[in-house]
Order: C-alpha cells, then sequence, then structure tokens
C-alpha cells in the first residue's frame, strides 16, 4: 500500500474516507447528472454512466451556473451524492452549496488533483485542515476514466 | 473573518435563529474564499425556481417561515423572480403533475419570508437592474455577469442559500468581484469578425467559456465594427456563464469598466488570442443531427423581445409546424400580452406553434418532458439550453432563430 499526502486550501464539512471516482473533466450538477438515479448522464463527460453516489468525486473544475447549491443539499438528504467533491478550481456556488449541503469539499491542492488521484484509490478528506490522503494498492492498475 | 460587532451579535444570537444560521453559514463560506470581512448589500435576488429548490429546500423554506418573525426578520430587500407560471403549457408537457401548484407553494414560503415574488427577470428585459459600482447579491449566473460586466455592478455568484442568508443579516462576504483586483481582464481575445446573430454571440461565449473555464478568469474581447447591442452582450454573457462558469468579461470601448485595453487589463495587456468566423462554424457544426427528424424546438434562454417574435410571426404566416414537431416559444408574459395585442399570437397559434411564459424550458423539469413525449432531437438558438439539455438526454442541435422556426416546419434538422 502507498499513501500519498496533499495538501489544499482549507476545505468546508466533516473529514470522510472512501473509494474516489476520478476524471480530468468539469462538473456541475445541473449539467452533467441524472440525480435521480445518482448517474453522470451528459454522453460527453468522462465519467458518463457512473455512479457517483458514495465516492470521493475528483474532477477539475466546477462549471454552470447557480442550481448547484440547492441541489448538492437535496442530493445529500436523499442519499445520491458523492462523499466528497474534489476539485482542482471551484466556484463559490459549489462552496455555497457544500456549506449548505455540509458536503466535504475542498479546493486549491498543491497539484493537479485529477491526476494525482485515480479511480478505486481509496482517498481520507480532512477539509478542516487542507488535507488529502491517497490510499493506493502497490498492484493497482490505474483504471483512471480519462 | 473579522466580525464587527452587529455581525458578532447575529453569530450570538441576538438577531434571531436565521441571522444566526446566516451569518455562520456566510462565514463558512467567506473562510473558504478567503474573505477578510464582510460588506452590506442594499439588493438580492434569490433564485428559488421550483425544480431548483427539491423538497429538502422546500423543507428548509418552511422550517425559517415558521419562526415568529422577531426571529426571522428581513435586513434587506430581496426579490424571487418567479415570472408567472403558465399553468396550460405545464399541463401539456407534464401532464401528470401540477408544477403550477408546486411552484405557487414555493412563492407563498418566500412571500412569508418577506421576499418579493414577482415576474420580472433582467435576461427578459422586463426589468430594471442596479446601478454601476453597487454592492449586489444575485443567483442567476446569467444576471451575475450581466451586472459585472454590462451595468459594472458587482456581485458573485450568491446561490439561492447564500441570498436567503444575505436577506436576514444585509451584508455577504467582500470577496471575489466585490474587489478591484478581481475585475481586471486576465484573458485577452481579439475576433477576426463580427458576429451577425444573436446566436452566434452566444457560441462565441460559449468557445471562450470553454477555453478558460474558470470562475477566476475575465475575458476581455476587442469586437470590429459597430459596438454590439445589450441583447448581443447578454448572449455572450449567459455562454461564457454556461460553459466557463465565468462572472465578468470586457468588450474593449464597451461595457463600462472597460474604456481601453490598459483600464480593462490593468496595465499593458499581452497580444490578444484570435477568433475566427471558422471556430463559430465549427461549434455549430459540432452539434450534429443535419437532416435528422425534430421532435421539438424550444426557444428561450433569453426568452424572446418582441421583435422576435414578430420575425418568427412573419416565418409561419400561412404555414404549419410539422405534425410531428412541437414549437415553444419562451417569453415573458407582459410580452406576451403585447403579442395577442399585435395579432402574432394569434399567426404562432394557428401555424401550431406555442407561446409559453414563465421559467425557460430548461428549468422546468426538462428531462421528465423527454421522458413524457419520448422526444429526443431538440433544436435551439441558446448554447446554454443546448449545454444544460444535453445532460438531461436530448440531442441538441443549435441554429439561429430562422433556421430552428424553418426546421420546426420541416420537421427536421435544417442546416
Amino acid at each position: 500500500m502507498r499513501v500519498t499526502e496533499i495538501r489544499g486550501h482549507r476545505g468546508i464539512g466533516p473529514a470522510v474516507e472512501g473509494i474516489a471516482l476520478a476524471a480530468a473533466d468539469n462538473f456541475s450538477t445541473r449539467y452533467d447528472l441524472d440525480r435521480d438515479r445518482g448517474i453522470f448522464s451528459r454522453p460527453s463527460h468522462k465519467l458518463y454512466g457512473e455512479s457517483y453516489i458514495g465516492r470521493i468525486l475528483v474532477l477539475n473544475a466546477a462549471k454552470g451556473g447557480i442550481a448547484s447549491a440547492w441541489m448538492l443539499r437535496e442530493m445529500v438528504q436523499s442519499g445520491k451524492a458523492p462523499l466528497a467533491l474534489l476539485l482542482n478550481d471551484a466556484n463559490p456556488v459549489m462552496a455555497q452549496g457544500a456549506a449548505f449541503a455540509d458536503l466535504s469539499f475542498m479546493d486549491r491542492f498543491t497539484g493537479d488533483i485529477t491526476s494525482l488521484i485515480r479511480t478505486g484509490d481509496t482517498v481520507y478528506v480532512d477539509p478542516a485542515v487542507g488535507l488529502v490522503r491517497i490510499h493506493r494498492a502497490n498492484n493497482a492498475g490505474g483504471c483512471q476514466c480519462d | 473573518m473579522r466580525l464587527n460587532d452587529i455581525e458578532k451579535a447575529m453569530l450570538n444570537g441576538e438577531y434571531g435563529k436565521a441571522a444566526k444560521w446566516a451569518i455562520r453559514y456566510q462565514q463558512q463560506v467567506g473562510d473558504f474564499f478567503d474573505a477578510k470581512d464582510f460588506v452590506e448589500v442594499r439588493l438580492i435576488r434569490i433564485d428559488a425556481d421550483r425544480e431548483t429548490v427539491g423538497e429538502s429546500g422546500i423543507t428548509f423554506l418552511e422550517e425559517l417561515a415558521n419562526l415568529p418573525l422577531s426571529e426571522r426578520r428581513p435586513r434587506v430587500f430581496a426579490a424571487s423572480d418567479f415570472r408567472g407560471f403558465d399553468a396550460p403549457a405545464l399541463q401539456y408537457l407534464l401532464p401528470g403533475r401540477d408544477v403550477s401548484a408546486e411552484t405557487d407553494a414555493v412563492a407563498e414560503l418566500c412571500r412569508k419570508l418577506g421576499i418579493t415574488t414577482s415576474h420580472p427577470f433582467i435576461n427578459d428585459h422586463s426589468v430594471t437592474s442596479p446601478a454601476f459600482g453597487e454592492v449586489c447579491c444575485y443567483s442567476g449566473s446569467y444576471s451575475v455577469i450581466y451586472l459585472n460586466s454590462i451595468v459594472g455592478a458587482r456581485s458573485n455568484y450568491e446561490a439561492g442559500p447564500s441570498g436567503l442568508a444575505a436577506l436576514f443579516t444585509g451584508r455577504i462576504p467582500r470577496y471575489g468581484f466585490h474587489l478591484d483586483a478581481v475585475r481586471k481582464g486576465t484573458d485577452a481575445f481579439k475576433l477576426a469578425f463580427r458576429p451577425s446573430n444573436v446566436t452566434e454571440w452566444g457560441a462565441l461565449g460559449a468557445i471562450i467559456g470553454r477555453r478558460l473555464n474558470s470562475y477566476w478568469r475575465v475575458p476581455a474581447i476587442e469586437v470590429p465594427g459597430a459596438k454590439p447591442s445589450i441583447l448581443e452582450l447578454n448572449h455572450l454573457g449567459i455562454n461564457l456563464a454556461s460553459y466557463g462558469s465565468h462572472a465578468m468579461f470586457h468588450v474593449i470601448g464597451v461595457t463600462p469598466e472597460a474604456p481601453d485595453w490598459d483600464t480593462a487589463w490593468g496595465g499593458s495587456p499581452p497580444a490578444p488570442d484570435e477568433i475566427t468566423h471558422q471556430e463559430v462554424k465549427d461549434f455549430f457544426a459540432g452539434w450534429g443531427g443535419e437532416g435528422e427528424p425534430l421532435d421539438i424546438v424550444a426557444l428561450a434562454t433569453p426568452q424572446l423581445m418582441t421583435t422576435q417574435l414578430l420575425r418568427i410571426a412573419e416565418i409561419l404566416e400561412n404555414k404549419k409546424v410539422h405534425p410531428n414537431t412541437t414549437l415553444l416559444l419562451y417569453t415573458p408574459v407582459e410580452i406576451k400580452q403585447v403579442c395577442e395585442s399585435l395579432g402574432i399570437t394569434a399567426v404562432i397559434e394557428k401555424a401550431g406553434g406555442r407561446l409559453v411564459h414563465g421559467h425557460d424550458f430548461f428549468a422546468t423539469f426538462a428531462k421528465e418532458i423527454r421522458e413524457e413525449h419520448g422526444w429526443e432531437r431538440l433544436m435551439t438558438y441558446s448554447a446554454k439550453m443546448a449545454n444544460i439539455c444535453a445532460g438531461y438526454g436530448y440531442k441538441p442541435t443549435v441554429a439561429p432563430i430562422d433556421l430552428c422556426v424553418e426546421s420546426a416546419v420541416e420537421g427536421k434538422v435544417l442546416v
């Protein structure tokens, strides 16, 4: 098992640990998701068809507008949300939505988070101190979706 | 964040439970973006359309509304643009569901909280906007980019809960586009052509947005020829926000904080990247669909003005929309009334089209509408609508208004 620690800006929400779902693509709850089924529904998205429920969702930048703030809370309260959201580049809406939903959320890392974390990695996220710890099996095949 | 005595008292609950929740929530967001303090706000627009708010949002609003007034006193003027609701149209689109009544319930909760509910909507050209330099708290990304860029007022994206928090505190965290330095251009562009219609202006916004894709980047653009109109800039901004999550842009010599390159940039800019007309053509071609059967044409986002509807009526005069295609034309209720007076509505309805007022197509359960009707191929003049509806299972094609309407008559995608 290889363990790597990455620093980011201090974030929002509780410390959590889960399995990563990662891609070098962008993110909006309105533009990209079927929120009823908990999957990516945008055909051009690199995570198309993937379920994000309970995953540490790792993507590049927030996109689109304001809907994500209300929607993140709805997703959390209906049990159809990622466990945490890690973005290279957030916009205010994602931060406002994460705070409203009490969803673990971080951005502004010391490197490109979408290349540092692979789908399938076990990831510990502690937003209060701006820490992400990646646990990767030594024989990990690298099932990155991008 | 530095808190003054009033803000500390809010945190201690001395201004009621709603303000206590709100200031703590705003502090979390402010800390996330390294805000140093709060700034007072005069005007709030809260996004609260029924689809976006969801069940948990309604529960949250009910909890606030059930507090005694002393615990939830509003401290600033706030409005939410419900834009009316076209009950007959929604009964046709979603026959198993009373969306109009569901929306009325949200509007009633907002009114109970002291939020004015109204029809006017900046991007539909039926409302005035704040003044240059004014601190605002607006939620719609399209409204925010309009205010920052075209008006010169100042706002970040402040999503529904954020506007709600500001309602109770009368202030917002001072970061992002409230700071002079953040408002300067970060990426320089020069057009090698002048867009010939609003759809091309929208495509330009999409192209730049896809390229930069960051809230924190501010494109500055040099445009040849005549100054663009407000409507053209509106389409540019809507799509910069949709595709790039941008909150501000400059058009040199046109927008108020860009009288020249040096002012817009805050110094000497680098040589601008050139954008060609071919890139716009490629953007349209990228959606595909040529010759395919057309299920629905929806023209909205932004909604249509009287002059655009007049043009559509001219195209539809003595013609019929294809029986397998639905033509929906979205316009504010005030303009809909004008269309009835001018005889535009009669021409459109005789041809088989439908005028719809209220929230935009994409914000009224467009996924469920697609499932209800088995629709797939969508045509629209709005690159933003195409961007959203692609995630809802539609196959969108983007084209100028004339081509969309002519395609509706033919029942297939014309390019």
